[in-house]
């Protein structure tokens, strides 16, 4: 009965987001009527409602196992903790649609009411709003329905949610994900109606600035969690694959960050104005494009959900029509848009428009790396795939150059050319230093990596350009944008910590009976395979191996599982890892042997957690940056 | 310049809605119809009942179900399963790394829409077959494998991947 409650709350909201719609567009050509906004706003408000309450009342079902709802009965169980009963809600294609829908809904209803009561936008807004959001409800009911029911009987028991998606980090790392996805849903809407609206005196930015940094931040946390996710759960010992389905977050991302920087500069310069509400069209165009690869399972990947052409020409659809709307509308209106207030050669937002053009560049590249097989598959049958190689090989020069215009940036001034001799002055120190660093690793390690050195080296000029700037704020009381400086501290780090992880990381693999011990090499002088014990958990059979290492001296135990998980069959293992500042231990256990022994991962992986550490300064970055107080 | 920009903003988008509507409609079809057919294992077992089965059982248009009493998801598609064979759908059951007694008590308490379910406590026919876990659904015409669910039977893997082959294996014949 609850089921059928939900569903048809649903189906209310989406009859009210219709009738905003329809009202609407029927007195778009008359006069407006002053309670025409007042009455769409209050249809549109209950319409998010009845979403939230719907989503309430799904939660509900899930927590009270009712195995009758078929999507229920396919991904959670009796025997879950409460919190995965909720979380196995998101973790296939029907509740994560849902989930990212109510986000969509709750992003919109908080933009729609923080505007103005008489906002000049504020109609063409909501409008944009109600009819993404009627997409994509009517997407969710038509060829998604969570709601649809076993007949005539449910199951007695739920199939188990997937065990490697019971994991703390995967239960928030979707949420997160999708909520910096849909954040963008309010530049989007928000620029197009300022286009619709055709009065260019407007100023925008100021009232979009921050949800699109609060997006931009779950955006980040949702990639390095699953980032992290893949890392510790996954047990596949790196950290970021070029996986399509990390590259379609990754072009949004990628999007954002140039949307931001060029939020900054907008005011200063018309031509970057333009550019910006393109960007700010082109972010959630990406992040529908990324739902779409991921939801109609044209690309085989960990992440894709089932097969299903219906629903991948709906979203594609869909997706085409309002992305096209917003593009035409930009397109017809670009010569009004452009005037003759030009950038500056040499000053700061000429800079940061380089980078902007460098970080276009990348989503290009990433997009050709992700449609490339699909084109060769498409005309030729031939199957290829592209791996890291591609995306390294590209990505190495376009850091080292943005690197060097971050470098510059930093003592850049607005609207003003850079004279050669302060330029020189800027570049000498960062430059020297980096050099510095990179003779220096070159000597402790012995390693040359031509890619990952560029790499070492474009993290360094950024942050010893910053580390520079902050002790002459220190001491010279030099103006430092402090939200920045973290932010762009973090980029450097990223940098640095991934190249050094490159290099230096390296993988054994073993082959010991429990009760022997080996010399791996100079610095993990012992492994002993002390024992190996099988017992029963909760709800899996466990083989449990105790190893110990006498690793630089200091002696480290680690215990690598096998887990077998009662319901489903499946076997995960669980790697065993040992922290420490500068490198991780990674151990995982493979099969035994027809001799008894069993086999065994040890992999050695450099400055993971400074890559970790990165993206949370970039994320505290910008969260100052949003309580930052006006400066202008 | 600008009229041509103006241009690419609109075409660029339409030329990437085109291709993967052409991905989605034209090569899916392809991904779906290039089932590599190989011919059902041989194999000498016993069914559920203790009678000798082999190869020859599987003439004519067949669907072959691995399932087994420790399986949740089997029990999830079983009423499914149910209907298809009261619309006289000849489905076979794989019973897979189960021990006879619990499986048979299984099909006692739940049902039976299997003409026999061969016994296969070891998985070696399942292993010839390929079987990767219970459940699993396999399309057989005239003893050719044509079609492969993995995981849980519904009405629309049903609708979209098994009843377009048996359309078009009754044509052929």
């Amino acid at each position: 009965m609850i089921g059928e409650i939900a569903h048809f709350l649903s189906l209310s909201a989406v009859l009210l987001l219709s009738l905003v719609l329809i009202f609407n567009l029927s007195f778009f050509f008359a006069k407006i009527h002053p309670n025409q906004l007042i009455l769409s706003m209050r249809l549109f408000n209950q319409a998010c409602w009845l979403v939230f309450i719907s989503f309430g009342m799904y939660v509900y079902l899930a927590i009270s196992d009712d195995f009758s709802i078929a999507y229920i009965a396919s991904h959670s169980n009796s025997q879950l903790p409460i919190f995965y009963k909720v979380t196995s809600i998101w973790s296939a294609h029907e509740g994560s649609m849902f989930l990212w829908i109510v986000f969509l809904t709750a992003w919109s209803i908080l933009f729609i009411n923080s505007l103005e009561k008489n906002h000049p936008l504020k109609k063409l807004t909501l409008l944009m709003l109600s009819l993404i959001i009627l997409g994509f409800l009517l997407f969710l009911l038509l060829t998604s329905n969570p709601f649809e029911r076993i007949l005539p009987f449910g199951a007695l028991e739920g199939a188990d949610i997937n065990p490697v998606l019971q994991d703390p980090a995967l239960a928030i790392h979707p949420p997160m994900l999708y909520l910096g996805y849909v954040g963008f849903v309010i530049s989007f809407s928000f620029i197009t109606a300022y286009l619709l609206n055709g009065d260019f005196e407007l100023q925008w930015e100021e009232d979009i600035k921050n949800w699109s940094f609060v997006a931009w931040i779950f955006l980040t946390i949702g990639i390095t969690l699953g980032s992290w996710w893949a890392y510790y759960e996954l047990g596949w010992g790196g950290y970021w694959f070029w996986d399509p389905v990390e590259n379609v977050a990754l072009m949004p991302w990628l999007a954002a960050t140039a949307f931001m920087h060029s939020l900054f500069a907008a005011s200063k310069s018309n031509v970057l104005k333009t550019w910006t509400m393109f960007l700010g069209i082109l972010i959630f165009a990406l992040s529908l494009f990324g739902a779409f690869i991921v939801r109609s399972g044209i690309i085989d990947s960990v992440h894709s959900f089932a097969n299903d052409p219906e629903r991948g020409l709906y979203l594609l659809s869909f997706s085409g029509l309002i992305t096209l709307l917003a593009l035409t509308i930009f397109a017809y209106r670009l010569p009004a848009l452009n005037s003759s207030k030009l950038v500056v050669t040499g000053s700061k937002e000429s800079f940061l428009s380089m980078n902007n053009v460098l970080m276009i560049t990348s989503i290009f590249s990433i997009f050709l790396g992700v449609t490339y097989p699909l084109i060769i598959e498409s005309i030729s049958g031939e199957k290829v795939s592209i791996g890291p190689p591609y995306y390294n090989t590209i990505f190495a020069p376009l850091i080292f150059i943005a690197a060097i215009f971050i470098m510059i940036s930093v003592d850049a001034l607005w609207q003003r050319s850079m004279p050669l001799r302060a330029l020189l002055i800027t570049m000498s120190a960062p430059t020297m230093l980096s050099l510095l660093a990179l003779y220096l690793i070159w000597q402790a390690t012995n390693i040359f990596s031509i890619l990952a050195y560029i790499g070492i080296f474009s993290g360094s000029l950024i942050l010893f350009s910053y580390l520079i700037r902050a002790i002459n704020n220190f001491f010279k009381k030099k103006f430092i944008n402090k939200g920045s400086a973290i932010a762009h501290i973090g980029l450097g780090l990223l940098f640095f910590a991934v190249s050094m992880n490159s290099i230096l990381s390296y993988e054994k693999n073993l082959n010991l009976a429990p009760g022997q011990s080996i010399s791996v090499n100079e610095s993990v002088r012992e492994f002993s395979f002390n024992d190996i014990r099988v017992f029963k958990a909760s709800n899996h059979d466990v083989i449990s191996a105790e190893v110990s290492l006498l690793q630089d001296g200091r002696e480290i135990s680690l215990n690598p599982q096998k887990r077998k998980y009662t319901i489903r069959g499946q076997i995960t293992s669980e790697s065993a890892i040992h922290a420490s500042l500068l490198k991780d231990t990674y151990l995982t256990i493979g099969d035994q042997l027809e001799n008894g022994s069993w086999t065994f991962s040890l992999k050695i992986n450099y400055f993971i957690k400074w890559i970790w550490f990165s993206a949370a300064l970039m994320v505290f970055g910008i969260f100052l940056t949003i309580f930052k107080k006006k400066v202008s | 310049m600008n009229q041509s920009l103006r241009f690419l903003i609109v075409i660029l988008p339409i030329l990437v809605l085109v291709f993967f509507t052409k991905v989605l409609l034209v090569d899916g079809d392809i991904k779906f119809s290039n089932f590599e057919s190989k011919s059902f294992p041989s194999f000498e077992l016993n069914d559920l009942n203790g009678d000798s089965v082999n190869a020859q059982s599987l003439d004519g248009i067949k669907l072959v179900n691995v399932w087994a009493s420790w399986c949740i998801t089997c029990l999830v598609e079983h009423p499914f399963l149910t209907k298809l064979a009261e619309k006289n759908i000849q489905i076979i059951g794989l019973n897979y790394k189960d021990s006879d007694f619990k499986a048979n008590a299984w099909l006692q308490r739940h049902g039976n829409p299997y003409l026999f379910s061969i016994y296969d406590p070891r998985g070696d026919l399942a292993f010839d077959l390929g079987v990767t876990g219970a459940p699993e659904s396999y399309l057989i015409v005239n003893n050719q494998v044509v079609g492969h669910i993995q995981g849980e039977m519904n009405q629309t893997k049903w609708e979209t991947i098994f009843l377009p082959l048996i359309t078009k294996a009754k044509q052929g014949s």
